[in-house]
């Protein structure tokens, strides 16, 4: 019973990882862009939509924050997702036309900069102390049926990540991503076709975050609190990971990648019993996530469901 | 507004080590030609280093410098040799990921070996001096001293010595170098001693002026990113000039900017210099 | 009529002129050449014409509109679509898919038809497979419908590109050396089917072109360029006849 327990706990945590995956996939497997900015897409859904639902403080009580709304659960997680996806629009405004390592590194600063933000603005945040008793949704309707409300949240995130490939899936294979592919091949091929590719661009990156945030409020809501040391630049990096290992350009990938990642992170849990240097097993698995990662890239740069011949296509001959 | 020196004095220092760094940065770039985000990690080792042989060993921190950077210049040949090497043939943006890769592992690495919290270096602990006005410690005058001598050091070696030049040549011109028949995979060997060498003394800088943390040198990176971006990638001029240029920028700045703000102004001058000089300051990038 | 109306057109790199006062005009339903030995400014002359270079001088009028300052993707929906000297297949697309993405106005394209299916998108989509299907068995590609393009040989790369540009409709077909890498046998039906294009589609051809003999015969006008301007312009007879064009190419490496 104790280990049902702790793999819902680890699914969910999963199904949070695929979404964030599935946006990164958008991002770098659809349309080559190099987004290192997914931390703050994240961060940006699970503080918007914590504060959109929490009441406002009581003075003395998380006294620094002085903004809250008591909304329902459902607007937090469409304001999350939608404003996640109004930042994504906007950092790559400033950014997109960059090419590729300098995208990457002006995304990863504004990423910085959004948490210094979260980090320093207690009057909306709580700033760098936790924001507290985020509500959980409909915790009092599961309550009352005879399953906990954990395998009704797993069963939420898993139905939205469906939702989610679904829909992603069908952009990818449809002209909207047959665009977004060609703009990853060659974007001038792309321009000279007519295609606005600031715009697909721009598009790629906002649809990409709003899932991102979308992830970022599941967990806020999960989680019941919130501190800007959640959303650390190495959440972009595990991502990262996880699309890579998955194979870029998979939806499916993208999801294997993130359930992988997430096993990697948790597998020692499930280890009954004290553990030798347990101090050190979560630096451990860290370490192993970085050897997988590029053990991955060199015996299988196509990652686990990526399609090599897609990425040898071309590399053999031509001019 | 009257500009306290006290605040330039400060930027001085932070761009000391700054410029520092983003020379190590830019120097492997202009080689290797991608971004090689662990670099911030293997400053970070070379701050762990000279930890263990000042504080835990009881050594003096001038061997201890020593150890650390020489370590990790080998330790950059050894994470070539074990990693890089292998995919000499990658595109940069799969060096970049394999980069990350290895960022994970020593990170980790350092918080198995050291735990997670900060250290210090073992230095008397003296009232700091006050000269005309501007407070001024000794490890402030020696991340300076070090950081000039380290810059004068690399100048000659870029303008005097045989490998230098050829380093130059090679950052400007890859094939062609190629062409002339220099061996590139000697070069590359350098390009990490001197990186490694480099980003190990700019990590004990910052230990220096702060705390010896494990993602100490992560945290720096975005600065040290702006600087050898404001400087055009790959222009070891141009990373200095820079990297003074962000540190003074964001002491200074606090006469205006909230001081938790500091940091944005590194990103500010990222974006701005992107955006308005994307060819870097002096304008002769690799790209 | 007049399609295409260049004026006037200056570019320098560096100091450098590599286009000095180019102008030339383009009738509809002309196929137009545009000759010169390497380095005559004649691909500086086509970045001109579809966007990918800002000239420092002068205009570019399209179907009577200034599109000087107009993006290369802005010219592509107005109708001028240009392909590229070393074929720029998609190589990680299918052949098939590369030949889809030329369709113009597709409702498919944003982002909310494309998941839904909605907007008519599927409807769409098939009538662009059929005449993807028409053009890609005239190229003999056919076969190779789901082959990526990164697998095809040199000539038949040539050939998608060409047909990915027939995809897209254009007024205006502007070709970076269309025939360079092609056999023999291809370039010569390949020369009829422009032919029978300009007829059915009323298209207008503009291409810069080695291959003096391909231009010679297709050509009803003839631009001739040398040293970054126009030398010598008027039909293949008169072009192929001033000494002055004889004389740039023997004076530059022919």
């Amino acid at each position: 019973m104790a280990l049902l327990d702790l793999l819902l706990v680890v699914g969910i945590i999963a199904g949070v990882y695929s979404l964030l995956a599935i946006g990164m996939n958008m991002h770098w497997g659809d349309t080559g862009l190099l987004n290192f900015a997914h931390a703050a897409f994240f961060a940006v859904g699970a503080y918007t939509s914590a504060i959109l639902t929490t009441p406002t403080p009581e003075a003395g009580l998380l006294a620094e924050r002085v903004v809250g709304f008591d909304l329902p659960v459902a607007v937090g997680i469409v304001a999350g997702t939608v404003l996640a996806a109004v930042l994504g629009f906007v950092i790559a405004t400033t950014s997109v036309r960059l090419e590729g390592d300098y995208l990457a590194m002006v995304t990863l600063s504004s990423a910085e900069l959004v948490r210094l933000v979260i980090h320093n603005e207690a009057w909306l945040t709580t700033g760098a102390q936790t924001l507290k008793n985020i509500p959980r949704p409909m915790e009092s309707t599961v309550a009352t049926l005879p399953v906990s409300y954990d395998v009704f949240y797993f069963l939420l995130v898993w139905g939205l990540v469906g939702v989610c490939y679904l829909l992603f899936e069908r952009m990818s294979n449809g002209p909207f991503g047959r665009v977004l592919h060609a703009i990853r091949e060659n974007d001038d091929v792309a321009l000279a076709l007519g295609k606005d590719v600031t715009q697909f661009k721009l598009k790629s990156f906002a649809i990409g975050a709003g899932v991102a945030g979308l992830a970022g409020t599941l967990w806020a809501h999960y989680v019941y609190a919130i501190s800007p040391v959640m959303f650390l630049p190495s959440i972009t990096f595990l991502i990262w990971a996880a699309v890579i290992i998955g194979g870029a350009g998979s939806y499916a990938g993208a999801i294997v990648g993130a359930v992988v990642i997430v096993l990697l992170r948790q597998v020692t849990r499930f280890i009954p019993g004290s553990v030798p240097f347990s101090d050190q097993m979560s630096y451990l698995r860290l370490m192993l996530v970085g050897v997988v990662l590029v053990a991955v890239l060199y015996y299988r740069p196509e990652g686990l469901l990526g399609n090599a011949e897609r990425l040898q296509a071309g590399t053999s001959e031509g001019d | 507004m009257v500009l306290d020196p006290q605040f330039v004095w400060n930027g001085i220092v932070v761009g000391s080590i700054i410029s520092v760094s983003a020379l190590g940065l830019t120097l492997i770039f202009g080689i290797l030609n991608f971004i090689n985000i662990a670099y911030g990690d293997y400053m970070a080792t070379g701050a762990y280093l000279a930890f263990a042989v000042n504080a835990q060993m009881g050594l003096p921190l001038a061997v201890a410098i020593a150890a650390g950077v020489v370590g990790m210049a080998a330790g950059a040949v050894l994470i070539d040799k074990l990693v890089f090497e292998h995919f000499r043939t990658s595109s940069p943006v799969t060096l970049l990921i394999v980069s990350i890769g290895i960022a994970f592992f020593i990170r980790n690495l350092i918080r198995a070996i050291w735990g997670p919290s900060g250290n210090f270096y073992d230095v008397p602990i003296e009232a700091n001096p006050n000269l005309f006005g501007v407070r001024y410690s000794v490890e402030q005058l020696s991340i300076i001293v070090a950081s000039l001598l380290l810059l004068t050091a690399v100048y000659v070696l870029l303008r005097r010595t045989r490998i230098g030049i050829a380093m130059r040549a090679a950052s400007d011109d890859r094939t062609l170098t190629r062409i002339r028949g220099v061996d590139t995979e000697r070069l590359v060997l350098y390009v990490w001693i001197a990186g490694g060498a480099i980003a190990g003394l700019g990590g004990i800088m910052l230990g220096l002026d702060a705390q010896i943390r494990p993602n100490m040198g992560f945290t720096a990176l975005i600065p040290i990113f702006a600087a050898t971006i404001l400087g055009g990638i790959g222009d070891p001029k141009g990373a200095v000039a820079g990297g003074f240029a962000i540190g003074i920028l964001q002491e200074v700045s606090v006469v205006v900017v909230p001081s938790e703000y500091k940091f944005a102004v590194a990103l500010a001058a990222l974006i701005v210099g992107l955006l308005l000089r994307p060819d870097g300051l002096f304008g002769e990038a690799t790209r | 009529m007049t399609l295409l109306s260049v004026d006037g057109l200056r570019k320098t790199f560096g100091g450098i002129v590599a286009v000095e006062d180019v102008s030339f005009d383009v009738e509809r339903q002309d196929i137009v050449g545009v000759i010169g030995p390497n380095g005559a400014g004649k691909s500086t002359t086509f970045r001109l014409l579809t966007g990918f270079h800002t000239p420092d001088a002068g205009t570019v009028e399209f179907d009577g509109e200034d599109v000087t300052d107009l993006s290369p993707d802005a010219r592509a929906r107005k109708g001028m679509i240009r392909t590229f000297q070393i074929a720029q297949e998609l190589t990680g697309m299918s052949v098939m898919q590369n030949m889809l993405l030329a369709a113009q106005g597709h409702p498919g394209e944003r982002a909310v038809t494309s998941a839904l299916g909605i907007g008519g998108t599927s409807a769409f989509e098939a009538d662009q497979r059929d005449q993807a299907e028409e053009l890609l068995q005239l190229l003999e590609l056919w076969e190779l419908r789901d082959e990526y393009a990164g697998n095809l040989s040199g000539g038949q790369r040539k050939l998608l590109e060409l047909g990915r540009s027939l995809m897209a409709d254009p007024d205006l077909l502007l070709l970076d050396e269309p025939m360079a890498g092609i056999n023999p046998d291809l370039t010569d039906r390949l020369l009829e089917r422009i032919l029978e294009l300009r007829d059915e589609r009323d298209m207008t051809f503009l291409f810069v072109e080695h291959d003096i003999d391909a231009v010679m015969r297709v050509a009803d006008t003839v631009v001739g360029m040398h040293n970054g301007a126009v030398l010598s312009m008027g039909t293949p007879e008169e072009v192929q006849s001033d000494d002055r064009m004889l004389e740039a190419y023997l004076g530059g490496e022919v």
